[in-house]
């Protein structure tokens, strides 16, 4: 497949830029619109850019699946944690009393592994496609 | 050509019925109540949707994330060959 230089020109400069957008908006989800969910689609679409210009980053999917699986462990154990400090079910592990930026460990902590699974599970998808495509 | 007129009807009276959903809907509840006067007190989160999604309803996040995680395993399962198994 052939692309056209301006194509690829762009691309390689606006990756940077995509990664720390999505990043951004992973981490500042509980100040500003954004969260994790957004964020992860914002980051495969980073990785997504590549393949337009035909570069191949994503070289072994099972590694993916590894990594989305142990987050998704992570995010569980993470949840379960409250029942042990609060006595309730999933919420947050700090006390209702304690103050907000203590309470805010736990947003940002639960947005970034939420973001990590959601981009890793929509690179998986994306590259088995591309993958079954050639 | 029926068809299409057919599908355009049936189109007009999903929009129709759903413009009346939108009308009818009461949106002055008690739930916005409380998350505007005690969401950023107990969650500490100034964005009101992330405060919903990881503290009050965060059950729902989790399956959400989970439901991610079967697609994904089903999408892989379905593109490996029968040599090459996970």
């Amino acid at each position: 497949m052939k692309t056209s230089e301006i194509l690829t020109t762009i691309c390689k400069v606006l990756f940077p830029f995509v990664l720390s957008y999505g990043l951004y908006v992973i981490i500042n989800g509980h100040i500003s619109p954004g969260g994790g969910f957004q964020g992860g689609a914002i980051l495969a679409t980073a990785i997504l850019i590549n393949y337009l210009i035909g570069i191949h980053i994503v070289e072994d999917v099972g590694l993916l699946v590894k990594v989305e699986k142990y987050t998704f462990i992570v995010i569980m154990l993470l949840a379960f944690v409250s029942l042990f400090t609060r006595g309730e079910l999933f919420t947050n592990f700090f006390s209702i009393q304690s103050s907000i930026l203590q309470k805010r460990i736990f947003l940002i902590l639960m947005n970034f592994f939420i973001g990590i699974k959601v981009a890793t599970g929509l690179i998986a998808i994306f590259s088995t496609f591309i993958e079954e495509g050639e | 050509m029926i068809k299409k007129i057919l599908v355009l009807l049936m189109l007009f009276t999903i929009l129709v019925f759903f413009m009346i959903t939108i009308s009818d809907f009461n949106i002055n509840t008690y739930t916005k109540d409380y998350l505007l006067e005690n969401g950023y007190k107990e969650t500490g989160s100034q964005n009101l949707i992330t405060a919903v999604y990881l503290d009050y309803r965060l059950y729902d996040s989790i399956f959400e994330a989970g439901v991610l995680l079967v697609t994904v395993s089903g999408i892989i399962f379905m593109s490996k060959k029968d040599d090459e198994v996970l």
